[in-house]
């Protein structure tokens, strides 16, 4: 008995070890496709209340701008959409997922809405199609007119389920227009709907930028003569000026706190970069030198400022330690440099160059290395900032001849569009944080 | 001898320069350099790299000894093998003739020469035909009617045999195309001698895709990631047990890159491939390293 043990024993042993017969090795050093096949189907009404087609309509259209500009889908045609897009299951086991999947969609957006009193339901679930999992879900509640603001808010979740950071598209755009004849500080939704005007000082407005901890707003206005710094409370409407100083106060840029202020006084006869506390008061001289000084941009960390300066001939990006005020040169090509913008998410810094007569958005490491041109062909691109989350650019370009409107695209040069409506003259864009 | 070649070379230099002998000395000593230089790194000239040329028939099935697939590479065996198929096409090529003999008797000698052809191609029309040879002698005795009856028959039949002759010719000559491309393609030769040989990993005997390389392709193909969901390179490393049916049974991470959404979408790809559309000429373990190299620094 015991033989027989022994040698079963030894055969179960060998044959561990003759079954893993070949291990081959594999490297995929790519992905086949670089976008996400996307479904979105239209929102269907639920439950009981009007139907109203208008909302699916809207969400669909803003969902559909919205992740079309992240570069990371590629939409499945809604004209091959079979019989379950039809069909309002919200629920993993209500979805037929192997008809998206002959499809060829790895992922699904459905819907669906009710109306009742002039409020708003709106049920949106994004699905895994391969492993048939819910990857996010939100029920929002609103007023009628909020219906874009809640697309933009699912988009922005969207995002977030599939790369792991939100995106930014239910933050608002700063900036300035010549609409009413004079130049005014103006508020739009990201895809450029909704503008509001928020000043009417009748004379020049210039350089907005959001506080990141407040929902308020500085920027530089010519309203009593001089070129002073302004600060505006959003939602009150509160305004009061912050920095007087004779000569200019332009250019101011909250720090990555909200604690201070970089901006550009020029109350010596010269323009320097200067760094304000909340309440005006000067905290300290960044920049000592003869030449011009101006267009502050903070590191992310809050560490290092970015600005622009002629100390060695032509206007080039410099960078300043706001601790020990050592200044190094960033760019080195080019006739004219101007406005940097630094990433929030840090690494780089974006900036406009004047090159053959013409201006064009450039980023560069912060280390001076990896320089590319984002923007080619005619049309002066200037004023560049980039969206909270670093992924996306907005700048002033005057394409068509038109005077200046707003476009946005991805921190890649790729996917460039207008979306501030053209004939307004708008520039000096800035991007708001998630409040 | 010594002497006139000295007045001579005086002669020489009382024709030149002073300094002559230097002066040839320098420019020697440059032109030596010349060449020093150009191999430093200074001025080191990029050499155009051409690619190497991979022949890669995915369409064919998956065996377990793929061949080499560049033609010149191939051993003396498959030549042969190369060299018999376009013999087996000649052979077409050369029967055709006869055929297209047969529409001479469209002109009007008919009885004599369908015949054999006829025979060959289908036994119910020669039945047909050959009565109607015999017919044409007792002339007198047949009617006009049937006579026209005969003659329109037999010109359908000799429709019919003209369409298969020339569908028969159209076919001798796409196989004689065929032939012909075969014999060309076999006396390309890439441009690079040291180019690896069609399949990358081939040095068997079997006309084939390694069953590597395929699973390679698929899985990469079933793999979705943009590059605006991760940043950095990410890696990972999963180990997939396929059965000779090509259906996966077990999947298990090596190595996990640490970032999710990276895993996830291997795991989606993974889930894609749990059948592969092709057997495979063995029960397979296959370590797949996945990372991002190739989408690195692209636009």
């Amino acid at each position: 008995m015991n033989f027989f043990k022994t040698i079963l024993f030894g055969l179960i042993l060998s044959s561990l070890f003759v079954l893993p017969a070949t291990a081959a090795r594999i490297e995929i050093s790519a992905p086949g496709e670089q976008t996400i096949p996307l479904a979105i189907t239209r929102l269907l009404p639920m439950g009981i209340g009007n139907t109203q087609p208008a909302v699916a309509t809207e969400v669909q259209e803003v969902l559909e701008g919205d992740l079309d500009l992240s570069g990371l889908f590629d939409f499945v045609d809604p004209a091959a959409f079979l019989s379950d897009a039809g069909k309002l299951g919200l629920r993993r086991n209500e979805v037929d997922f192997y008809q998206w999947r002959m499809l060829g969609a790895e992922a699904l957006i459905k819907g669906g809405y009710s109306v009742s009193a002039g409020k708003v339901t709106i049920e949106l679930r994004l699905f895994d199609v391969i492993t048939q999992r819910l990857l996010t879900g939100r029920r929002y509640t609103g007023r009628l007119k909020d219906v874009r603001k809640i697309a933009h808010t699912f988009a922005d979740q969207v995002l977030k389920s599939l790369t792991g950071e939100k995106g930014p598209f239910s933050t608002k755009i700063a900036y300035i227009s010549k609409r009413t004849g004079h130049k005014e500080l103006y508020l739009m939704d990201v895809d450029g709907h909704h503008p509001i005007r928020m000043t009417n000082h009748r004379s020049i407005v210039l350089n907005p930028d959001f506080s990141p901890t407040r929902k308020e707003l500085i920027f530089t206005s010519y309203k009593k003569g001089n070129p002073d710094l302004y600060r505006k409370e959003i939602y009150t409407g509160r305004e009061s000026r912050l920095s007087l100083k004779p000569g200019l106060n332009i250019g101011g840029r909250y720090s990555p706190d909200g604690r201070e202020i970089a901006l550009t006084l020029s109350k010596d006869k010269n323009s320097e970069i200067y760094l304000l506390g909340t309440d005006g008061t000067i905290h300290r001289r960044l920049t000592n030198h003869y030449s011009i000084d101006v267009d502050p941009s903070w590191s992310p960390k809050g560490n290092k400022i970015a600005f622009v300066s002629d100390r060695r001939g032509n206007p080039n990006v410099f960078i300043v330690d706001i601790h020990s005020l050592e200044v190094t040169r960033l760019t080195y090509e080019g006739k004219y440099n101007a406005t940097p913008a630094w990433s929030p998410k840090g690494g780089r810094i974006a900036y406009s160059r004047l090159d053959d007569g013409i201006f064009n958005i450039f980023t560069i490491r912060e280390d001076g290395t990896d320089e590319r041109q984002l923007t080619f062909g005619t049309g002066n691109k200037e004023h560049p900032r980039w969206s909270p989350d670093g992924r996306f650019l907005i700048y002033s370009n005057d394409l068509g001849g038109k005077g200046k409107s707003i476009w946005i695209m991805r921190s890649d040069g790729t996917g460039a569009k207008r979306i501030s409506a053209p004939g307004a003259d708008d520039s000096h864009p800035a991007w708001s944080h998630h409040w | 001898m010594e002497p006139s070649r000295k007045q001579r070379w005086q002669q020489l230099q009382s024709a030149f320069e002073p300094r002559f002998k230097q002066m040839l000395l320098v420019s020697l000593l440059l032109h030596l350099l010349l060449p020093i230089l150009s191999y430093l790194p200074f001025f080191s000239q990029q050499a155009i790299e051409k690619p190497p040329v991979y022949r890669v028939n995915l369409v064919n099935k998956i065996v377990k000894n793929p061949q080499a697939g560049r033609p010149e590479a191939t051993p003396a065996k498959k030549k042969k093998a190369v060299k018999s198929k376009p013999k087996r096409k000649a052979k077409p090529a050369v029967k055709p003739k006869p055929i297209p003999a047969k529409p001479k008797p469209k002109s009007k000698p008919i009885p004599v020469k369908p015949k054999p052809e006829v025979k060959k191609v289908k036994p119910q029309p020669v039945k047909k035909v050959t009565p109607v040879k015999k017919k044409p002698q007792p002339k007198p005795a047949v009617s006009k009617i049937q006579e026209n009856n005969l003659q329109k028959r037999l010109e359908q039949i000799r429709a019919k045999q003209q369409k298969k002759a020339a569908e028969q010719a159209q076919k001798d000559r796409i196989a004689d195309l065929k032939a012909a491309a075969l014999a060309e393609s076999s006396k390309v030769r890439s441009p690079i001698s040291s180019a690896p040989v069609g399949m990358a990993d081939g040095h068997g005997n079997e006309a084939g895709v390694s069953a590597i390389a395929f699973v390679q392709e698929f899985i990469q193909q079933q793999w979705n990631l943009s590059k605006y969901q991760v940043p950095g390179n990410p890696e990972a490393e999963v180990k997939l047990l396929y059965n000779a049916e090509g259906t996966l049974l077990h999947y298990k991470f090596l190595k996990k890159s640490g970032n999710t959404i990276f895993d996830e979408s291997l795991i989606r790809a993974i889930a894609r491939s749990r059948r592969l559309p092709q057997p495979l000429p063995e029960s397979m373990t296959f370590e797949i390293l996945f990372n991002l190299k190739d989408m690195l620094g692209k636009p």
